[in-house]
């Protein structure tokens, strides 16, 4: 444990953080609008132009980043944790793309048209599918190398389907929107995408609430954590279940936003003395600061049209992997 | 056996002098009026079975017989159909093939080298630009008489006597999935100003078909969105962005006006109904609608 920064030191700084981001976020856009005109004008019965952009675009916009990265974050801690692997993110172990695929599947056959709640929910069954066929191949307990394989061919294949079924798809835009399910994007997100993240991600949160004992327990060894009274099947379960939730609704409405659930454990993990109970709450804050991090820059960055979101984050995400592997190489992850 | 070898020759040639001249005279006649014409791109089929002879068409390509892309979609049936292929165009033995200047030029150029007469019909993104394309076909066709009346017909349609000056004229904007609008230089620009409108996508200096950023639409402020979604048949990304609450909210609860999107593949005639459609539009805009700030 570092101890320059207690557990309630990190959660707050972290926190202070994450509401400076999200305040950068409101003020961040293509038109410059006076916030404070803005809030005057969203509370007005007919809101102005500055009202309309911030209630309208930019509020749901930043809500959606903090909730998408903090389960991002979170789920990538807790799969971690699990399968007591560094390398288990919901982006490696096909989670995230078995959510796109799901959510593909229902969007562009005309499922989604039917009951709104029907695109989150394939989604998440795409991510339950692909996280626990990774978790199948692999085995419990599995190296990294193994998990690794499993992963890339599981990802190589949903990937795969999702790209056939967008140029499958009946609608002419389809095809365009393959980048956007691949990559992830929160262009012109409205609080209509923010009702279908918000049920799935807080029913995710709170499956994984006072997990952290249990994670702790199983990090000493399964049997030790049997000896210590931990269900083992149930966490499992409860677990695979709460990230099927959390990242099922988050892809459904961004797409796969890749190397958030990598990077921010393994950033926190040193702060928090390796301690996976205390790693939760941490990631899951990191991960919503770094989503709107990146979500601002690039509106910031000048292009036509609006960079996505995921390139950005596989643009710092992939140098960290490769110091990753550099730093571990030659003893076992 | 005894034959004159002197004897056959003067009949050949007599005979090899009439078919020469005989090719000749078709070769003329063809230069006058083509009579195998081939169209490999919907806008060349749409001007060609607008102008020719029925007799005239060898072939169009397989976009003219969707209803959703061509207003010929019905007459189209009639005739082969060809999906710009070179070997299938050999085939149909055209004497004229006309094409744009968005076909593949590795298959024209082939035919070219082969010896078919290319005739590349040029953009167009405005009423003298739709005007000219007809003249053009029209005057390829040997159908002057036709283009003519068909562009005195296209002028009336769009005459427009009203006298409403330009800043007092109601503004709009084309929004189209995936967030892209018509700037200058489109055929939906041309069909808004000749409908009365101010086109705000031009005003603001987007040129061309471009993406519009949601904010800065909302800071224009248009007072009736257009949208031309291709086909309505699928659900996706693209077309759920139209649906976006801001845009609703801009336009208090008026919502996006559907224009077909055939108006806008090939500049032709069919703008008089686009832009009847527009006046349509117009008419039914609230009076004076207050300024939203």
């Amino acid at each position: 444990m570092n101890p320059a920064l207690t557990q309630r030191q990190l959660n707050l700084l972290l926190g202070a953080l994450l509401l400076l981001a999200a305040g950068l976020s409101l003020l961040t856009g293509s038109e410059a609008i006076p916030l404070l005109q803005a809030l005057r004008e969203s509370l007005a019965e007919r809101p102005g132009v500055a009202g309309l952009i911030l209630t309208e675009l930019r509020l749901p916009r930043t809500a959606v980043a903090l909730i998408a990265g903090a389960s991002l974050g979170l789920c990538g801690a807790l799969m971690q944790s699990l399968l007591r692997n560094p390398l288990a993110s919901p982006g490696l172990i096909g989670s995230a793309n078995g959510a796109a695929l799901g959510a593909v599947v229902c969007l562009y056959f005309g499922l989604a048209g039917a009951a709104a709640f029907i695109l989150p929910l394939g989604g998440m069954l795409g991510a339950l599918l692909a996280t626990f066929t990774v978790y199948l191949l692999a085995g419990r307990d599995s190296g990294s190398l193994t998990l690794i394989l499993a992963g890339v061919a599981v990802n190589a294949f949903t990937l795969a389907l999702v790209s056939l079924l967008l140029n499958l798809a009946p609608s002419p835009y389809a095809v365009q929107e393959i980048a956007l399910w691949m990559l992830g994007s929160l262009a012109n997100l409205s609080r209509n995408e923010l009702w279908l993240l918000l049920p799935g991600s807080l029913l995710g949160w709170l499956l994984a609430w006072r997990q952290g004992r249990a994670l702790d327990l199983l990090g000493l060894g399964e049997e030790t954590a049997l000896s210590m009274g931990v269900d083992l099947t149930n966490l499992r379960r409860r677990l695979f279940l709460a990230v099927a939730l959390a990242v099922g609704s988050a892809v459904a409405v961004t797409g796969a936003i890749g190397f958030i659930g990598l990077v921010v454990p393994h950033l926190l993990r040193p702060l928090v003395g390796h301690q996976p109970s205390r790693l939760l709450l941490p990631s899951a804050l990191g991960g919503a600061l770094l989503l709107i991090c990146a979500d601002i820059a690039v509106r910031l960055l000048p292009a036509q049209t609006e960079i996505k979101v995921g390139v950005l984050t596989a643009l710092i995400g992939a140098p960290f992997f490769v110091w990753l592997i550099v730093r571990n190489r030659g003893r076992s992850l | 056996m005894t034959r004159n070898p002197a004897q056959p020759a003067p009949i050949t040639g007599r005979l090899i002098t009439v078919l020469l001249l005989w090719c000749l005279l078709g070769v003329a006649a063809s230069a006058e009026r083509p009579q195998r014409v081939v169209s490999i791109n919907l806008c060349g089929d749409q001007l060609l079975l607008m102008l020719a002879d029925p007799e005239q068409v060898a072939s169009v390509s397989n976009l003219a017989v969707e209803p959703l892309s061509s207003f010929v979609a019905e007459q189209a049936e009639r005739f082969p159909m060809n999906h710009a292929r070179a070997e299938e165009l050999i085939a149909l033995r055209p004497d004229l093939v006309l094409a744009t200047a968005h076909d593949s030029p590795r298959l024209l150029s082939t035919l070219e080298t082969l010896g078919y007469r290319v005739e590349r019909l040029p953009p167009a993104d405005d009423l003298p630009g739709i005007v000219a394309s007809i003249r053009r076909v029209a005057g390829l066709l040997d159908q002057d008489e036709r283009g003519e009346t068909m562009i005195r017909r296209l002028r009336r349609r769009l005459h427009d006597s009203d006298q409403t000056p330009l800043a007092a004229r109601p503004t709009a904007l084309f929004y189209q999935p995936r967030g892209y609008t018509s700037g200058r230089h489109t055929l939906q620009d041309q069909a808004l100003r000749l409908a009365g409108w101010r086109n705000l996508a031009a005003e603001q200096g987007i040129e061309g078909y471009a993406p519009v950023d949601m904010e800065h639409l909302l800071r224009w402020q248009p007072q009736q969105l257009f949208t031309s979604i291709y086909d309505g048949s699928g659900d996706s990304l693209a077309e759920r962005q139209l649906l976006h609450p801001a845009l609703r909210r801009l336009t208090t609860g008026r919502p996006l006006q559907p224009v077909p999107y055939r108006y806008w593949i090939c500049p032709g005639p069919m703008l008089a109904d686009a832009v009847a459609l527009l006046r349509e539009a117009r008419s039914r805009l609230p009076a004076a609608p207050e300024p939203n700030q």
